[in-house]
């Protein structure tokens, strides 16, 4: 009962559609507790942030305070959290699910993440060179689909890396 | 995940395996070596019969001593 009573609270006070551009909101009085969990490591445990924007597999998302429960499957991409009015953190992100919970919690399951300073480019250029020769080439159906999930993750991590 | 096509070869648990792989191959050199032992796995498997245990198999030998273990995706 109270879920529905929250959904339709929630969509009365939808959060506007936002461009996933430097918007930040200077003074919110809401923030959504985020959890953001690897297997081997927790980044963030009920931490109240402001908005996280997520590339979920229907598309690009700005989750705020008070969003409506709903579970996205995530696609290998960039996980930017924005804990207040200095700036923002990010994260690529190799997949797992976004779940956003009645009671105002965001819990993020990924499997792989690193910040992007982590990441090498020469390293990803060099992985994806080897990745699209292998798609295009003559192997097994699986590997050649195997090797374009790679590139597709390692033109993410370009994209991601190149508009930092 | 451009080529949805993947859902009629491989489970999830693949998919999400190979995407992570994919990003732990593409840190810099500390944090890879760090990441890539995460993505490996050993399995050892023993048969039992009437209370007693029997051999313990390895599901991929180790050819010599420091062999890398078998990926996670499997």
């Amino acid at each position: 009962m109270s879920a529905l009573r929250l959904l339709s609270s929630a969509g009365r006070r939808a959060p506007k559609a936002l461009s996933l551009g430097r918007r930040g909101y200077a003074e919110v009085a809401d923030k959504i507790k985020l959890s953001l969990v690897l297997p081997h490591q927790a980044i963030f445990t009920s931490a109240d942030v402001v908005q996280v924007n997520l590339s979920a597999a229907t598309g690009d998302m700005g989750i705020l305070a008070n969003h409506v429960p709903s579970i996205e499957p995530l696609r290998p991409g960039v996980v930017e959290v924005i804990e207040g009015a200095n700036g923002s953190k990010k994260w690529f992100v190799s997949g797992g699910f976004a779940t956003v919970h009645p009671g105002n919690t965001l819990t993020i399951n990924a499997v792989e993440a690193a910040p992007l300073e982590d990441f090498s480019p020469e390293a990803v250029r060099a992985n994806l060179q080897e990745a699209l020769k292998v798609a295009s080439g003559n192997s097994s159906e699986e590997d050649k689909l195997e090797a374009r999930i790679e590139a597709d993750v390692y033109e993410s991590i370009q994209h991601a890396l190149g508009s930092r | 995940m451009s080529s949805t096509t993947w859902r009629n070869v491989f489970t999830y648990n693949k998919y999400t395996q190979i995407a992570a792989r994919a990003l732990r191959q593409s840190l810099k050199e500390e944090e890879r070596v760090a990441a890539e032992k995460r993505g490996q796995t050993i399995l050892r498997y023993q048969k039992w019969e009437n209370g007693q245990g029997g051999q313990q198999v390895y599901l991929n030998p180790p050819e010599e001593k420091g062999a890398p273990p078998k990926s996670a995706a499997v």
